[in-house]
């Protein structure tokens, strides 16, 4: 039963993370530390078929 | 013609899966689970443009010279106090105050929290933010109290002829 709940959990973390990498990516931007932009940028980019990958996985697990 | 349509239960992992006449307003798991992939893709759509200036800025683009600009004449501008001027474009909000006789320091106003000008109180000797009292250190740019975290950019002046120019904007030391 409670496994069925994983995925939303999986997903819920990785836009958590989003979240916190889009946070630091202006911010690291502000400050003017170019590398980190595109280092945090591209973590943001990586999650998404991270995803789409764990919707996959998850989406017909049952019980 | 195949039938799996016809197979119960029904596979009905599609990508119009939300999209059904009666019950368009009911959002099950696997719809949320959908919209939670979808808000992932959205934050790696948005991250690009961020991403690809911070790319031009580290290929040297962003190191535009941009011309010397007159703020303003000595003698218009008393010791302790302040004048307001836009470098280097049009929008950028910036502060000239003048400390002592040959002491100037220049910043863009703009409060590094949520961007409300920042204005000089000279009678605190302070920089202060309108919005959420933050405050400055008029000598560095650097935050001292409240939410700011960041200091102002600093603008690089020259005193040439009586007059006071903007030269240039400072980068934060690495
Ligand atoms: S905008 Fe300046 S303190 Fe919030």
């Amino acid at each position: 039963m409670k496994r069925r709940y994983l995925g939303v959990i999986i997903l819920a973390g990785i836009l958590l993370m989003n979240i916190i990498f889009t946070q630091y990516m202006v911010h690291q931007y502000y400050y003017e530390n170019y590398e980190n932009v595109l280092i945090f940028g591209g973590l943001n980019i990586v999650l998404f078929p991270l995803a789409v990958f764990a919707y996959k996985k998850t989406i017909n697990m049952r019980a | 013609m195949s039938d799996k349509n016809n197979k119960i239960p029904f596979n009905e992992d599609n990508y119009t899966h939300n999209i059904e006449r009666n019950n368009e307003r009911k959002l099950d798991r696997r719809g949320f689970m959908k919209t939670l992939v979808g808000a992932a893709g959205v934050f790696a759509v948005s991250s690009l443009p961020w991403g690809a200036v911070a790319a031009k800025e580290l290929m040297g683009l962003g190191e535009k010279e941009y011309p010397h600009k007159k703020i303003t004449d000595v003698s218009k501008l008393p010791i302790g106090d302040a004048v307001e001027f836009k470098f280097p474009g049009d929008h950028d909000d910036a502060i000239l105050i003048r400390l002592s006789d040959n002491k100037y320091v220049a910043y863009q106003n703009a409060c590094t929290h949520l961007r409300c000008p920042v204005f000089w109180v000279k009678e605190q000797g302070e920089m202060i933010c309108p919005c959420h009292h933050g405050k400055f250190d008029v000598k560095t740019g650097a935050p001292t109290a409240g939410p700011p975290r960041r200091p102002l950019p600093e603008i690089q002046v020259k005193v040439e002829k009586d007059a006071i120019y903007a030269v240039r904007v400072k980068r934060y030391e690495a």
